[in-house]
């Protein structure tokens, strides 16, 4: 499976198949509720690799991802829109689609005996806006 | 063993034996209770995978799960009809009926080294409506 995940701000950060290692979609609601909760959360984890320029080439934007996990909560671009592709066989099988999404948690980790980092990126979309979180898929690429 | 999952509300999500993977079926009460108490909750832990189609064949259901665990509280379609069957050698040995279930946690996860994706899907019965749940079994599919 591939990942293409796309991050829509004042500046685009656009990650590919050779970063992106792993996703995880999850709603949440308190689990010692007695009926269906209002208190609904939604996450999206992006787990993936920070890879090293090479031969004069662009570096990848996961750097961006660090800067946007810095903004905050006062300033209006700490909410930007998060779209997640999930390609598999040529075809979409997720299209997962947060409009303000904001950071929660990021991490990146080195190693001496690795070439690549890695990243951890937790995203969750704006409590109030739960409803205009867009799960698609199933279509060709 | 295999198992075949319904979910029935405005549409229909209908699960088959490729796509499940395990069911876990719970009934709690509190342990610090010192007779038997009323406060009783049933739940239903439902695992499985996310296939992609090939050669032009449907997408499973998965995605609705999805859709349905977005599903404010606000909206009397977050509770639904959910009935599990667990067939082994043509027998049905659980039937489980939830007439009012709704989502707790709903998680989704890709990895790339994997053709498949997996969810995992956390429903309980309207606590209330305890008593419409009903266990059935032992006979031939």
């Amino acid at each position: 499976m591939g990942f293409r995940l796309k991050v829509e701000g004042p500046e685009t950060i656009d990650l590919g198949i050779e970063n992106i290692l792993t996703v995880e979609f999850k709603t949440d609601t308190p689990n010692d509720s007695n009926a269906r909760s209002t208190d609904l959360g939604t996450s999206l984890i992006v787990k993936g690799k920070i890879l090293t320029a090479v031969d004069g080439e662009e570096a990848d934007s996961t750097m961006k991802l660090a800067q946007w996990s810095l903004v905050p909560g006062e300033r209006a671009d700490c909410y930007r829109k998060a779209t997640i592709d999930v390609i598999s066989a040529s075809q979409v099988v997720r299209q997962i689609h947060l409009p303000n999404a904001f950071i929660v948690d990021y991490t990146e980790d080195y190693g001496d005996e690795e070439g690549v980092g890695t990243f951890y990126l937790h995203m969750k979309q704006k409590k109030d806006k739960t409803i205009m979180v867009k799960l698609e898929g199933g279509f060709e690429e | 063993m295999g198992f075949r999952v319904k979910i029935e509300g405005v549409e229909t999500i209908e699960l088959q034996i490729e796509s499940v993977q395990k069911v876990r079926f719970k009934t709690d009460i509190p342990k610090d209770s010192n007779a038997r108490t009323k406060d009783v909750g049933s739940t239903m832990v439902i695992s499985g995978k996310i296939l992609t189609a090939v050669d032009g064949d449907p997408f499973d259901s998965t995605r609705q799960m999805g859709i349905w665990s977005l599903v404010p509280a606000e909206s009397a379609d977050c509770y639904r009809k959910l009935t599990v069957e667990v067939i082994s050698a043509s027998q049905v040995v659980r039937k489980i009926f939830l007439p009012n279930a709704f989502v707790v946690d709903y998680t989704e996860h890709f990895g790339d080294t994997e053709g498949i994706g997996t969810f995992e899907l956390v429903v309980k019965q309207k606590k209330d409506k305890l008593d419409k749940v009903t266990i059935e079994g032992g006979y031939s599919a």
